[in-house]
């Protein structure tokens, strides 16, 4: 009896396909938003996994929170002056000394499509994130919706070889949506342009305080 | 051990190859040419239809051109793409040659391409489709023996096209089309006996030669 218990556990695992995804983590070739900024990286952000079941292919399990907390560290790490990971906000005036702004990534939604659902030779994949921005003293920056889209040729890997890399691909198509659009963005820009003048008006005081 | 009859039907077999019509085109808007330290990028072009330069012909035309006589010194696509990130990428990448000024003009874009003194962006654009099948074969097996009756083909059409931009100009000089199609065929005479016509090889093997003159020019 417990034989067959057994043969029905193992039966059952066969059906289920995980997925670790690992790629490379390439660092972006652009300029430095000029702002110290904190990032906060929920659990659910860190260790998001992806559970689907699929007619015909079985459950698939997907595990992309380290890669894709590995690229959004070195993402933001490139794009801003200065990059601290901070606890869940609100941050307290003091905790905030430092900081210019505070950016809290999301991840609205995974999905995937196997060959044998879309009826095309690839496997693809899409992640849609949600990034929102704070400035020092709490008030919301901006929100965005930002959708990373990655496919692989099916014929070349196997199934979960296939699913990683597209999975890679729409980690790596968001990062590159990100970098190059955020700055771009108007209330990022408004948000600079306060930066900025904070700057001047804070060093003009500085130089007062000092001929006093 | 094999008899010499089997090695002769194996060996007739293995021979059995499908005919394949191929056409290659070309067309030249500027001079060309390539010192030997100067390297070439080939890019599959992606986009989000149901349409992608397949990697196994990147990799035929690469292997193709770096070998033989006058080979080319290449850049891989990854290396570059993760070099220049994000710059590259599927929804990033420059859709003309009259993009690659804003391109350059971006921090650490025109330096990272000095530093691999890369002179030529080949685009490789184009896939290889069925667009025609039929016949029927059926294969039984019993405790009597086996085996496969019935005839069955498919025609398949490789369409490709390489543009090359030169980055020391920073225009288009050129482009290659590869067009080839060949039909395959599986006939079941007891064994199954596949007659393959390779329209994708035929492609890549025509589009890299004439790459390979188009890029060496008058150098």
């Amino acid at each position: 009896m417990r034989g067959f218990w057994l043969i029905c556990v193992l039966l059952l695992q066969g059906c289920t396909t995980s997925v670790v995804v690992v790629g490379t983590v390439p660092t972006p070739l652009v300029a430095r938003i000029p702002a110290r900024i904190g990032v906060y990286y929920s659990d659910e952000y860190k260790h998001f996994r992806h559970q689907e079941a699929i007619r015909d292919s079985g459950t698939w399990n997907i595990d992309l929170g380290a890669q894709n907390l590995s690229f959004a560290r070195n993402l933001l790490g490139s794009m801003f002056q200065s990059v601290e990971e901070v606890h869940e906000p609100p941050l307290t005036t003091e905790e905030m000394t430092d900081l210019d702004g505070i950016i809290i990534p999301h991840i609205k939604k995974y999905g995937f499509l196997t060959p044998s659902i879309s009826g095309l030779k690839f496997y693809s994949a899409s992640i849609e994130y949600r990034i929102v921005m704070f400035d020092k003293t709490g008030k919301k920056i901006g929100d965005w919706n930002i959708v990373g889209y990655g496919k692989s040729e099916g014929g070349l890997f196997g199934s979960d070889e296939a699913v990683n890399e597209a999975t890679v691909l729409a980690i790596r198509d968001g990062g590159a949506r990100l970098a190059i659009e955020l700055i771009d963005q108007p209330a990022i820009q408004a948000w600079l342009k306060r930066l900025a003048s904070q700057d001047q008006a804070g060093s003009v005081a500085n130089s007062i305080e000092e001929e006093v | 051990m094999l008899g010499f009859r089997s090695i002769l039907i194996l060996s007739l077999v293995g021979s059995l190859a499908g005919c394949v019509s191929s056409r290659i085109e070309q067309q030249r808007v500027a001079a060309t040419g390539i010192t030997g330290d100067e390297a070439v990028v080939l890019l599959g072009r992606a986009s989000y239809n149901d349409k992608q330069t397949e990697e196994s012909f990147t990799d035929c035309l690469a292997n193709a051109l770096t070998k033989g006589k006058n080979p080319i010194r290449l850049i891989s696509q990854s290396q570059f793409m993760d070099d220049l990130y994000p710059w590259f990428e599927p929804r990033t990448a420059p859709t003309s040659a009259n993009e690659l000024g804003e391109l350059f003009s971006q921090p650490g874009v025109r330096e990272r391409i000095s530093e691999y003194n890369v002179r030529y962006l080949a685009w490789i654009e184009g896939d290889t489709i069925t667009i025609d099948s039929g016949g029927s074969m059926s294969c039984t097996i019993s405790t009597f023996g086996g085996g496969c009756f019935g005839m069955s083909y498919w025609e398949e059409d490789a369409s490709y096209e390489a543009s090359i931009w030169d980055l020391q100009s920073m225009t288009a000089t050129g482009q290659i089309s590869a067009d080839a199609t060949g039909t395959s065929y599986l006939a079941g005479l007891v064994i199954p006996i596949p007659i393959l016509a390779r329209p994708g090889n035929a492609a890549c093997k025509g589009l890299a030669s004439q790459l390979k003159d188009f890029i060496i020019g008058d150098s």
